[in-house]
């Protein structure tokens, strides 16, 4: 069985700088022509739930796969619990945990079998697992639901069966791609508060999201755009340090309308929508309420109600992403 | 070491999971050997018994219907009526009333009694071919006997020395499957076809599906390592190959009576080469298919195409044309067909397959080589 033999002994793990459970330097992967993530430079402490943020083809999936060591990058490098992604790789995926939208789990499997799988997979022994699978089934509340198959289950459930599957072997770092997309925000909230369990045992997240409420619950946050970190820090760092703009939240009635019209005006410097209003971005300009009144006028919602608000990761986001497409697009 | 063989094991176990909670796998696995079996064995044998047969009888004496009498009671032809004339049997032949009709023109007993050879004609429907030809060997060898039968019983009524009347007549004997029974000759031949169109599709799906259902990232970030997924994913087959080779040789030995006369080592050893080198079909398709949909019908079109028409079992390989016959040596199953049937036709052993085991040999690792390299390369 030449197939299966070891060819690395595992090194015992490198000790790692104390406190740093990722350290990023000059990381960069190009598949051709394109640069899918450009020399990214960073670090995330232990115990950290450090969110990834980035519209849709940033870049976030291809960092991801390169600190888990599935994908070798094409110059830079990456420790991960002080282990070399590129050299050590394999050291890496035994010690890490993994778990993205899909779930990946098996739907025609219970959920013991999916347990046991995983559990086999990670060779976890008898003992180990017997208490590791009596944890989870606690942890998700799957208690009697064990011979279901998982197809049965809601959504919040296998989110939480993913979960508990990709931190069987106790890891001390997990990587989270995008793991509520698709989850009722009552399931999301319930899976957040697992995360803050995970994370006060000690475990580092990272965590990516296009939810900007969920951002919010992040220790620190990284915004990724075409493949390069355009802002790093704590939540409250970045609406503080990037964001002196001033962003109002407007009730109109026919909203479609009045941001296709705002869009086009010279004094509104962003419009989206946030939920069923809109927020809308005037800058720092001084008078910017009165600025906003006109403009309103102008686009046909004379004396909708607007109201300045604190900014949200969300403006922060979107404020980030426009500033950088107008940067890039003068280039 | 041990840790790669539990990984194995866990992948190999959820693998057999899956196929026990999927009813069309399982359907394919073990019930479609079985409905093949019993339909080429039963409804589509080679056999060929009951043809309708007309008779003319323009002699009318007691030699004619004497004669007669053997075909109406042999199983193989069935009297469907008696003529009158010739144009009545053109009739009947264009009506698909009878496929054989047999004539015996006047002066038959007169011929037989002076001690000639008497004439029979027999008219044989050639449209169909496989019987057409089988009832012309049926015929001639039902009339050789009986004509000596005829001769016989006419010497000992006349008091003559019959060694002075008889000539020999030609004997038709078939080798190897006297009885020329087509399960003896078909169901070591369906034992190939079986276990390749089995192998070579499920091998091909199973890993495109984890593809498709999103777990092979997960398992690409788990400590799993490339050959381990392929060598878990693979086992179930194989094993499974194994003990559909052994119910299918059961069944035929038990159930038709199909004689195993030679090795039976030299089958297991032809089988083992045979599952691995259909395996590796089954990895080549995986490897190239962008979804199950896909691998199914490549499934599909490798393994039924080949295991019919190009592993000798439908069609002898030598009739086909070169063309074909060259495409024929790409696939295991006319290296197998031959050891099969050698195997349980011919009583050979090791030594006697030992050409056609060296060529599975060399394919199966030609082709698993193959199939491992694309294998690593699709993933990395």
């Amino acid at each position: 069985m030449a197939l299966i033999t070891r060819k690395h002994i595992l090194k015992p793990p490198a000790p790692a700088a104390p406190g740093v459970a990722i350290s990023v330097q000059s990381l960069t992967k190009r598949f051709g022509d394109f640069t899918a993530v450009g020399g990214v430079s960073f670090e995330v402490g232990t115990g950290e739930i450090f969110g990834f943020l980035g519209p849709n083809g940033s870049g976030k999936t291809t960092t991801i796969r390169m600190l888990c060591g599935t994908i070798a990058p094409s110059s830079g490098g990456a420790r991960v619990l002080g282990l070399d992604v590129a050299a050590e790789a394999e050291a890496v995926r035994a010690r890490i945990g993994y778990m993205s939208q899909k779930f990946s789990l098996f739907e025609d499997l219970t959920v013991d079998e999916n347990l046991r799988f995983y559990g086999g997979v990670y060779g976890l022994d008898g003992s180990r697992f017997t208490a590791r699978r009596a944890h989870i089934l606690k942890m998700a509340d799957l208690i009697g639901r064990e011979n279901e198959l998982t197809e049965n289950l809601s959504v919040g459930w296998k989110q939480r069966l993913a979960l508990g599957c990709a931190t069987i072997h106790e890891p001390e770092l997990v990587f989270l791609d995008e793991p509520t997309s698709g989850v009722d925000p009552l399931a999301r909230k319930d899976f957040w508060e697992l995360l803050y369990e995970l994370a006060a045992s000690g475990v580092t997240l990272f965590v990516t999201t296009h939810y900007m409420d969920e951002a919010a619950n992040c220790s620190r946050l990284a915004f990724i755009y075409r493949g390069d970190i355009v802002a790093i820090g704590t939540p409250d760092e970045l609406r503080s340090r990037e964001m002196r703009d001033r962003i109002f939240e407007v009730e109109v009635a026919d909203t479609e309308a009045v941001l296709a019209a705002l869009e086009n005006d010279a004094d509104v410097r962003e419009v989206y929508m946030s939920g069923a209003l809109l927020h809308v971005n005037m800058g720092e300009a001084d008078g910017a309420a009165a600025l906003l009144d006109v403009a309103l006028a102008r686009a046909g919602a004379a004396g909708a109600h607007a109201s300045r608000v604190e900014p949200s990761i969300e403006d922060v986001f979107v404020h980030l992403v426009t500033r950088e497409q107008r940067e890039r697009s003068v280039i | 070491m041990r840790a790669a063989l539990r990984r194995v094991i866990a992948i190999t176990r959820k693998e057999f999971i899956h196929i026990r909670r999927d009813p069309r796998t399982l359907m394919s696995v073990l019930l479609m050997p079985v409905i093949q079996l019993l339909l080429f064995s039963y409804a589509i044998s080679f056999d060929v018994g009951n043809v309708p047969t007309v008779i003319l009888d323009q002699d009318r004496t007691t030699a004619s219907r004497e004669y007669l009498a053997a075909f109406e009671h042999s199983e193989f032809f069935r009297v469907v009526d008696h003529i009158e004339s010739d144009t009545e049997a053109d009739n009947a032949f264009d009506t698909s009333q009878a496929k054989v009709a047999l004539i015996i023109r006047p002066g038959f007993a007169d011929a037989i009694a002076e001690g000639h050879k008497a004439e029979v004609a027999i008219l044989i429907d050639g449209s169909e071919p496989n019987s057409a030809q089988l009832g012309r060997a049926y015929a001639v060898a039902l009339s050789s006997t009986e004509d000596r039968h005829v001769l016989v019983s006419w010497a000992e009524n006349q008091g003559l020395d019959m060694s002075a009347v008889g000539g020999l007549s030609p004997q038709i004997r078939t080798w190897y499957n006297p009885d020329r029974r087509s399960a003896d000759f078909l169901i070591p031949g369906l034992m190939v076809v079986i276990i390749m169109i089995v192998t070579i599709q499920q091998t091909a799906v199973s890993l495109v599906k984890e593809r498709d259902q999103g777990t092979f990232e997960q398992l690409t970030v788990s400590p799993i390592r490339r050959a381990e997924l392929m060598v878990g994913k693979v086992l179930p087959w194989v094993l499974l190959a194994f003990v559909e080779t052994a119910v299918i040789v059961a069944v035929g030995v038990l159930l038709f009576g199909v004689p195993l006369r030679g090795s039976v080592l030299a089958l297991a050893l032809g089988s083992v080469l045979f599952v691995f080198s259909s395996l590796a079909i089954g990895l080549l398709i995986s490897v190239r298919a962008s979804s199950v949909e896909v691998a199914n019908m490549a499934g599909l079109l490798i393994s039924f195409l080949p295991g019919f028409m190009l592993s000798g079992f439908a069609f002898p390989l030598e009739s086909i044309p070169p063309a074909l016959q060259f495409i024929s040596y790409l696939f295991p199953g006319r290296y197998m067909m031959v050891i099969a049937r050698s195997v349980f036709l011919k009583g050979a052993d090791v030594a006697t397959v030992l050409p056609q085991l060296i060529a599975l040999g060399l394919y199966t690792l030609v082709s698993l080589t193959i199939a491992s390299l694309a294998y690593s390369r699709r993933l990395s």
